[in-house]
């Protein structure tokens, strides 16, 4: 009998593989296994789409009925699939796949955390009372996928600067990028494109909590650590619109941002608590 | 004269984009700060937790409730200025661009384009013209024709208007930011405890002691949990009727995620608990053994039979110190000061005891009372045109950048019928997919209509 777990953990050790085919790929200057990390990437992502649709089934299955994106097992596996998702329709409109590197293992080690650590309760548990509502959906779907989109870009930052600092001969192992502009044009657009995600995140969380909890911003640590990371980002936005900042500073500001998605995704929940606890719950 | 400069300069400032970057910052920094440091506690408690020097500094600075601190405030205010100005400043520029139609094409100034592409057509004008449109109308929308005597000249753009999605996201961070204000001058946020069976008009403002008194009444007829198999709450819900000038006028359920708004004011399901109605107790007089029982009433003085003293429930807990409930009974001697102790309900505990009587609990019988997050704020639905104007605003300019093609032809000098073309294009976002759809286009035009003849294809 094929369970959501199993699909899961096949998924996990997929993604590990799609991440040493691409860096075996950049490594050893081979397109064709970079192509076959695409073609595991795209396989592997299917597969985590039907675990994820199995999963939702079991929920009604053992009664509980709801979509699996409630709790920080649940959302780290989104959070694998979306960076995926975002990851491939960018190569497949660039037909650039070394970029593949940094979202495949991001994708993975996602995967790991959720699976193999302890402090992560992979079973399907019910709804609190305030997590019974649609915007539940709304706000955890758009949510990751901005920080998908942040995760992407923050790969393509660390590509940028890796490049930039190292002017090495052509077939060396970055040779397989795209040149510098095209990185930081990217890494534009995925950033504006996690912009628009996270502030509909915001809007929906804020949205909801105006019909939970009776207000739409209560200064709650992780609402304010979604503003904190969408004020860094709307710096980066303006510094390059304004002030005209390209490449390195916006590959910094892009990697900072990331770092603040992190924060806002475990810091505040480890370290920080408030309204969003549930989230950590085990 | 002075005071004119110190306003330009305060003008100038306000007007800078490196202030919107720097504000931005500056608020995350701040907001940082805030979330460390826990929000909302009393002096007492930043003198436990801190010390006694550290208290001076988090109390000028607000720290323990940063985000409604003067200075917190003041910076909303620099930005919301700094929009502003800015809007000032540039909408003008951008919206001149916007309505401006170019009335000619130099072809010059088409060669020094960063994207161009120069080429002569074999084919007669006519037919070139014809294919040179319909060509381009195919990616890059209609041409419009501002032809010369002697040559054609024509733009082809879309998303003209993209440059004004800035404005939108702008002009919906101050609609947001405005329906915060109203809604914090003209509405209300507190709460109520309704016991089961009360009804209650009094709102307990948030962050105040003051009170604020309904038009109409809330009575709780009903609270209830359900529970999950595993333990975990399944659902709290509160059977409620709306009482005005003595008449029920409305009757509902109220669920978490299901608020209910009536005249204004929304009601939400946030907590529950309960409160101590009476207990039934046995004293024992340590010194005379003497054994009394009798009913003691929550915070009201109850005679003991038989002595000079008096009892009364001062508190209750449904769970002390996780040793079950308790409560803190008061006994006055003779009419002296009273002493108090905790008296745990479901065990007899040694420590159950007050003044000279020991304390055995036999009934304590609770009323359940539910607990209301009380809201108005009329200043919610310019949040909400806020946030759908952003989203309108940020996904356009994400999704529509501005792009504008120039195309000029005329005939070839040497006059053998074929005729020399000059495109060039520029876009304001996502230049390597117009550049890589320019060349595309390039290329096929000058496989159908002829040979190449120079022109810089980056």
């Amino acid at each position: 009998m094929i369970t959501s777990s199993i699909l899961l953990a096949i998924t996990t050790f997929a993604y590990l593989l799609c991440a040493l085919l691409y860096l075996s790929g950049v490594i050893f200057h081979r397109r064709t296994i970079m192509f076959w990390g695409s073609v595991t990437g795209a396989a592997t992502l299917a597969i985590q789409m039907a675990g994820i649709i199995l999963r939702w089934w079991e929920s009604y299955q053992i009664g509980y009925g709801h979509a699996p994106l409630s709790n920080l097992y649940e959302s780290l596996v989104f959070a694998a699939w979306a960076i995926m998702l975002i990851y491939l329709v960018m190569e497949y409109r660039t037909k650039q796949r070394a970029l593949g590197v940094f979202p495949s293992l991001f994708a993975f080690l996602a995967m790991a955390y959720a699976s193999f650590s302890t402090g992560v309760n992979s079973k399907i548990q019910p709804l609190l009372p305030a997590l019974k509502s649609n915007w539940l959906i709304a706000h955890v779907v758009t949510c990751f996928i901005g920080y998908a989109a942040f995760a992407v870009s923050f790969g393509i930052s660390i590509l940028y600067i890796a490049r930039q600092s190292r002017q090495e001969p052509s077939g060396g192992a970055l040779s397989l990028l795209p040149d510098l502009r095209q990185l930081d044009e990217l890494n534009y657009q995925m950033v504006l494109f996690g912009f628009l995600w996270l502030s509909l995140g915001i809007i929906t969380g804020s949205v909801w909590a105006d019909l939970a909890w009776g207000t739409y911003w209560s200064w709650d640590p992780k609402e304010t650590w979604s503003l904190i990371t969408w004020l860094i980002y709307a710096a980066l936005l303006h510094a390059r619109a304004v002030k005209g900042w390209r490449g390195n500073r916006v590959a910094w500001l892009s990697i900072i941002g990331f770092c603040c998605v992190l924060f806002t995704y475990f810091g505040v929940n480890f370290l920080l608590g408030g309204l969003h606890s549930y989230a950590n719950m085990k | 004269m002075q005071k004119k400069g110190l306003w330009q300069g305060i003008y100038q400032k306000l007007a800078s984009p490196k202030l919107t970057v720097v504000i931005f910052l500056v608020l995350a920094a701040a907001s940082v700060v805030g979330t460390l440091m826990p929000q909302g506690l009393s002096e007492a408690e930043i003198q436990r937790h801190y010390g006694q020097r550290a208290i001076w500094f988090i109390t000028t600075f607000g720290l323990n409730d940063l985000y409604h601190t003067g200075w917190f405030r003041l910076l909303l205010l620099i930005l919301s200025a700094n929009l502003v100005v800015c809007t000032i400043e540039r909408l003008p520029k951008t919206l001149k661009v916007f309505r401006r139609r170019e009335e000619q094409v130099d072809p010059e100034k088409l060669a020094k384009c960063s994207l161009n592409c120069q080429f002569t057509s074999n084919l007669p004008r006519d037919e070139t013209e014809a294919r040179l449109i319909s060509i381009i109308a195919e990616d890059f929308g209609t041409v419009q024709r501002i032809d010369g005597a002697d040559h054609l000249a024509g733009i082809a753009e879309k998303g003209r208007w993209s440059p004004l999605m800035v404005y939108v996201v702008h002009l919906s961070v101050l609609l947001v930011l405005c329906g915060a204000l109203v809604g914090s001058i003209f509405g209300f946020k507190g709460f109520m405890n309704i016991l089961e069976g009360e009804a209650v008009s009094e709102v307990t403002l948030e962050g105040s002691d003051r009170g604020l008194n309904l038009p109409f009444q809330v009575r709780c007829d009903k609270f209830d949990v359900s529970y999950y198999d595993n333990g975990m709450p399944r659902e709290f819900r509160s059977d409620l009727t709306l009482i005005r000038d003595g008449k029920e006028v409305l009757k509902r359920e109220l669920r978490v995620n299901d608020p209910l708004t009536y005249d204004g004011v929304t009601f939400y399901q946030s907590s529950y608990g309960a409160i101590l109605k009476d207990a039934e107790v046995e004293l024992t007089d340590r010194k005379s053994g003497a054994v009394r029982r009798l009913i003691v009433l929550f915070r009201e003085w109850v005679d003991i039979p038989g002595t000079r003293d008096r009892a009364q429930i001062l508190r209750f807990d449904e769970d002390f110190r996780q040793l079950g409930p308790a409560m803190v009974m008061l006994i006055s001697r003779d009419g002296k000061e009273p002493a108090g102790s905790w008296i745990l309900i479901d065990r007899d505990f040694h420590g159950n005891k007050v003044g000279n009587y020991k304390v055995r609990v036999l009934r304590a019988s609770r009323i359940p009372y539910t607990g209301l997050q009380v809201k108005q704020d009329p200043g919610v639905w310019l949040v909400w045109l806020g946030f759908a104007a952003m989203l309108v605003g940020i996904g356009l300019t994400y999704y529509v950048s501005h792009r504008k093609l120039w195309v000029w032809a005329e005939a070839d000098t040497p006059g053998k019928g074929g005729t020399k073309i000059i495109i060039a294009g520029r876009t304001n976002r996502n230049e390597i997919s117009f550049e890589k759809k320019f060349n595309r286009l390039c290329d096929r035009l000058q496989a159908e209509l002829g040979q190449e003849g120079g022109g810089s294809k980056p």
